[in-house]
Formats: C-alpha cells, sequence, structure tokens
C-alpha cells in the first residue's frame, strides 16, 4: 500500500512540475515553430526574482505573482531580440537553437554574478507536513499537486474560449491567413513565449520552494520538458500534459523498482522506442495545432 | 536507380557538377588548403610556450568536432544533436580499450573512431523516418542515454568519477612529455588535416551533392534516384569517424575521461562553432574553432563576464551575419573587391 501510494504521490508531484515546463515549449513550438532553449533558464530566473522579493520583505502571496508577471516581460524581451529577428530565415530552427542557448548562457552567467553561487531557498506556499497513506509529505507538494492542474486547465480555457486564446492557436495553424485576416501576429508571438516563461518562472517558484536553488537549477527540468514533449507530441498542449504525469509516474515506478541510476536510461530507452513506433507522439493526433 | 542508365541522364549528370554556382575550382581550393595548414605547421616556431601548444591543440581537436558537425548538420540538413556523443564514445572507448584491453594506443585510436561510426550507424536507425526537430530530440536522447549508461556501469567506467592515468600515444622513443607538446601538436595537426581533406572531398564528390540535395528538395532528391535511408546513414557514419579518433586523441592528450565531454556546455560551445563559422562550408567551422578558443583564452582575465561577453557575440554575429564568420569575410571580401574593381 506504501509503494503505490509513494509511486502515485511521486508521480503526481514530478508530473505536475513536468507538465508546467512542457506546455511552454509546445506553445512556443506551436506558435512560432521553434524550440526554446532558454527555457530552463527562465525557470531559474523566476524562482531567483521570487527569492529576491521576498529578501526585500514582500510577502510571498505579493512576491510570487510579481515574479510571475516579470517572468512574462522577460519571455517578452527575448523573443524580440533573439528569435523575431530570425523569423523568415531559412535556417531558423538552427539559428533559434544557438540564440537562445547563447541568451540561456548570459542570463545563467548574469545569475551567477549577481546573486552568487551559494545555494537559496524560497519559502514553500505552505509550511509543515502531513502523512498520506503511510507516506510523509510536505504541504508545500500538495498544494503543488493541486495548484498545476487548475493553472492547466484556466490555460486551456484561456486557447480555446477567448479571442485572444483562439488568435494564438489560429496562428499555430496557418500563419498566412493568421496576417490575411488581421491578426497582430507578431505580438502573438511575444505573447506565446511571455506565457511560457512566466509558466517556466512559476515551476521555478514551486521548485524553489522544496529544493535548493543554484544558477543551474533549470537544466534537468528542461531536459525532462524536452523528453515529455516528445513524448506527448510536440503539436498539442492536452498530449504533453498527459505525457508529464506519466513520465512523472514511470520515473516514480522505475526509481522504486530499479533504483535512482536507472530510471534516467530507462526513460531514454523508452523515448527512443516511442519515437521509432510513433514519431508524432503518443497522444498526438496527426495535424499541427494546439489544444 | 534503374540499371538503363541512358547516355542522356549521363551528359545531364557530367555536366552538372562543374556548372554548379558558386563553387570554388578545385585547385584554388588545393592551393588554399595547403598554405593555410603549413602556416599552422609553423605556428609553434612562433609560440614557443607550451601553453600556447596547448590552446592550438584544443583548437584543433575542436575544430575537428565541429567541422565533422557540420557535415550532419550543415551539409546533410540533419540535426544530430548527438554529435558530441560521438566525441564522448571516442574518448571511452580509447580510455577503456587502452586501459582494460591493453590496446595499443594507436590501434586503440582509429578502433575509437570504428566504434564511433558504429554508433552513428545505431543512432541513424531511430532517425530515418523522423524530420528536423524530431530529430534534434532522439539524438538528444541518444547523448543522454549515453551518458547514464557510462554513470550507471560506475565499476568499468569510473562513473561520474571519470577515469585517470590512461595511456598516452606514442612516437617510437620520442618523449611526449618534455617536448613542449610539440608532438601532440603536430599528431594533432595531422589530424585535423586529414579530416579536413576527407571532408572537402567528401562534399565535393556525388555523395556530398546527393546528400545536400536531399536537404534541399528531398522529394525531388528522391525522385531522381537518391536513398534517403543510403545517404542518411553515410553522412552520419562519414561525420563519426573522425568525431571519434578526436575523442581518443582527447583522451590520450589529457589522459583522463570524464562524462563532462556529454554535457551541455561543451555541446554549446562546439555548435556555436559550426553556427559562428557558417554552416555547409567545413572551413568556416574550422576557423570559428580558432577563433572561439583563442578569444576565450584572451578574455580569461574577464572571469565571470567571459561567458557572457561570448554569449552577446555569438548572438550579435547570428543577428548581424546569418550565414555566420564565412558569411562576413565573404561580404567584406565583396565589398573590397568592389572599390577595387570600380574605383572612385
Amino acid at each position: 500500500m506504501s509503494a503505490l501510494a509513494e509511486i502515485l504521490f511521486g508521480g503526481l508531484f514530478q508530473g505536475s512540475l513536468y507538465a508546467m515546463m512542457a506546455v511552454g515549449l509546445a506553445l512556443v513550438w506551436t506558435t512560432i515553430g521553434v524550440f526554446n532553449f532558454s527555457h530552463g533558464v527562465f525557470m531559474m530566473l523566476g524562482a531567483y526574482i521570487a527569492w529576491q522579493l521576498v529578501e526585500l520583505g514582500l510577502p510571498a502571496a505579493v512576491a510570487f505573482p510579481i515574479a510571475v508577471v516579470v517572468m512574462a516581460g522577460v519571455g517578452w524581451i527575448l523573443q524580440a531580440s533573439v528569435v523575431r529577428p530570425l523569423i523568415g530565415r531559412p535556417n531558423i530552427v538552427l539559428v533559434v537553437v544557438i540564440t537562445t542557448l547563447a541568451a540561456g548562457s548570459l542570463i545563467e552567467n548574469g545569475a551567477l554574478t549577481i546573486w552568487g553561487p551559494r545555494s537559496k531557498q524560497i519559502p514553500a506556499l505552505i509550511a509543515g507536513n502531513t502523512t498520506i497513506g503511510g507516506v510523509g509529505v510536505s504541504l508545500h507538494q500538495i498544494a503543488i499537486i493541486v495548484i498545476t492542474p487548475l493553472i492547466l486547465a484556466a490555460l486551456w480555457m484561456f486557447l480555446n474560449r477567448t479571442r485572444l486564446g483562439l488568435a494564438l492557436r489560429a496562428v499555430a495553424q496557418n500563419e498566412d491567413a493568421s496576417h490575411l485576416v488581421g491578426l497582430n501576429v507578431t505580438a502573438l508571438y511575444g505573447l506565446a513565449f511571455a506565457i511560457a516563461a512566466s509558466l517556466a518562472g512559476l515551476a521555478g517558484i514551486f521548485m524553489g520552494g522544496y529544493r535548493f536553488m543554484s544558477p543551474v537549477m533549470g537544466s534537468d527540468p528542461l531536459l525532462k520538458a524536452l523528453i515529455v514533449v516528445v513524448f506527448g507530441g510536440i503539436s498539442s498542449i492536452s498530449g504533453p500534459i498527459f505525457a508529464a504525469y506519466l513520465i512523472g509516474f514511470f520515473e516514480a515506478a522505475c526509481s522504486y523498482y530499479f533504483g535512482l541510476y536507472w530510471t534516467p536510461a530507462l526513460l531514454f530507452g523508452v523515448l527512443i522506442l516511442t519515437l521509432m513506433v510513433r514519431p508524432e507522439g503518443i497522444f498526438a493526433s496527426r495535424s499541427r495545432g494546439l489544444a | 536507380m534503374t540499371d538503363t542508365t541512358s547516355p542522356i541522364t549521363l551528359s545531364h549528370a557530367e555536366a552538372a557538377a562543374p556548372i554548379a554556382p558558386g563553387r570554388t575550382p578545385w585547385k584554388h581550393e588545393a592551393i588554399g588548403f595547403v598554405l593555410g595548414f603549413a602556416l599552422l605547421a609553423l605556428l609553434p616556431l612562433i609560440f614557443g610556450d607550451t601553453y600556447a601548444r596547448h590552446i592550438l591543440i584544443m583548437a584543433f581537436i575542436y575544430a575537428i568536432v565541429a567541422s565533422n558537425w557540420d557535415l550532419s548538420l550543415g551539409y546533410g540538413g540533419v540535426f544530430n544533436f548527438g554529435h558530441l556523443a560521438l566525441f564522448g564514445i571516442g574518448v571511452y572507448a580509447y580510455s577503456l580499450l587502452t586501459k582494460l584491453a591493453a590496446f595499443d594506443p594507436w590501434v586503440a585510436l582509429f578502433a575509437s573512431g570504428v566504434i564511433a561510426t558504429l554508433a552513428a550507424i545505431l543512432v541513424t536507425i531511430p532517425i530515418l523516418r523522423l524530420k528536423g526537430i524530431y530529430i534534434i530530440l532522439v539524438t538528444f536522447g541518444f547523448a543522454q542515454l549515453v551518458m547514464q549508461v557510462i554513470i550507471s556501469q560506475s565499476a568499468i567506467t569510473g562513473g561520474t568519477q571519470g577515469l585517470v592515468r590512461i595511456p598516452g600515444l606514442y612516437v617510437f622513443d620520442h618523449n611526449m612529455v618534455r617536448d613542449g607538446k610539440s608532438a601532440y601538436f603536430y599528431i594533432a595537426l595531422a589530424l585535423l588535416v586529414a579530416s579536413t581533406l576527407f571532408l572537402r572531398v567528401f562534399v565535393r564528390s556525388r555523395a556530398g551533392a546527393s546528400i545536400v540535395a536531399l536537404r534541399d528538395n528531398e522529394e525531388y532528391a528522391i525522385s531522381r534516384g537518391v536513398s534517403i535511408v543510403r545517404q542518411r546513414m553515410l553522412t552520419l557514419a562519414a561525420s563519426a569517424f573522425f568525431t571519434g579518433i578526436a575523442g581518443a586523441f582527447y583522451a590520450a592528450y589529457q589522459r583522463n575521461a570524464s562524462i563532462d565531454v556529454f554535457g551541455m556546455s561543451l555541446a554549446t560551445i562546439i555548435l556555436s562553432m559550426v553556427l559562428l563559422g557558417g554552416t555547409s562550408t567545413i572551413y568556416g567551422a574550422i576557423i570559428a574553432s580558432f577563433v572561439l578558443t583563442i578569444f576565450a583564452e584572451w578574455m580569461a582575465d574577464f572571469g565571470a563576464w567571459r561567458p557572457m561577453i561570448t554569449a552577446v557575440l555569438i548572438i550579435g554575429v547570428m543577428l548581424a551575419y546569418p550565414s555566420g564568420l564565412v558569411g562576413m569575410i565573404k561580404a567584406s571580401w565583396g565589398a573590397v573587391a568592389g572599390r577595387i574593381k570600380r574605383p572612385g
């Protein structure tokens, strides 16, 4: 019973964090058609901004939303400086990989210079611990498990029920037609990046609440988010969300039964097999489009 | 491919090669090639100190890895993000062959190239059906898989600790340690010359033309009888051999192996060399390797600012000259040539 609870809980928790990261990557990919390799750095920066605001004396309830909004701005700026000028170039996918990697390195080293290498921690969303089904868990982790689906549902509502969200999906499906009907495509590109960056920043705040932060904290989650996105199918929002939880459970089960060392190798093995059998991901329909 | 090669298609194929636009005649290229590498061979006469030679040796290794990556990434258009894994496989293949199997270092060096080639063929299998971004992800996954296997088999590979005291190369009874690294310098240079020669001959051959054709117009190339499966395997295998040898040489030179070679930071540096130099040139990647390696040394005093300055420069060059340093050189050369032709 305890084993099952542990796997279930671990899977839900990891899955939530992966989903928050992967959705942003998928959003940027579908709308602009590029992979943002500075996504992990967004996560780190969000956590550090939140930490700085808390350090300045703001209560967490104020500091966290401000950090998320600031991250939206950072995402917009990054898009305008290293992605937008390249749109329309033939080798954009490749060049954006290097410009976002370089921008990520810039931000990462900037954070190292400003905040130093010493590990930091953000206050938890809810302090305290409890025991469920024989497994000791922190309330912070439970809060993440509860909040993440709400945020993802809100994002889904935004993309499916609001004019702006529909416009974003329209750009993802057919850019030329979006231009023709008068959508501001450049602004929508910025919006996609802004949403992705703020979700990553929020994931960083979540992570900084239970684990020590460092300027390189985003690289491993970025890797996991990449796997999730491939696994779930790159061309949708719901695919990566399901895949994030599935991989969360897979990881939790693997590390329970096979140990921590073998988990990444198994995960990558499964990933490569998935791509051989279903290159478009297991949850993807064959068309490119959001939600 | 049909076996009825009519005279018409033959003459087409023969006529197509020489008149391809923007091609440097091979004689010009050969002269530039010999001059360029002769210049590099003379460098130890100018830079007497061991440290300068060390920097140049590292630049040569990076140049081999980056220019071979340009073959798959630039010419082939295959977004192989597992290229550094092939380098890492070379490092570990050499280390394990010499340390555990007691191979002769030179045999192990060659064997590492072969092993990296086999690994490249293996990784090609899952990406045969894939395109673009999916190739990035699978090859990236492959690199991580290799790293995880090496970490988990720590009894043999040393895991995260790495391996030390790896046998170095030897040249007869020459003392490799006390010659101011000049033996290693010339071995590295010889490897770079061999690799560059191989790459340039390959990309100028029919096989090279066919992989470019696949990149630029896949449907048309296939309809003209180019096999995507065979050419993609050929591209990756060809790009792997010298990459594996470079990895083996790196292990022999450093005398240790660590999983850092699989890390994002090295991959980012080498990738920026490929893109900064300008893809589909081979020479661009080599020039950028020298520029970035020497630039990084030159800025050693800037400490923490160094990676940031490098990042800003990479972004700047990519935004201003999407075809990289070679594009920049070509553009400025064009401007100069224009001035000379039309004075005033």
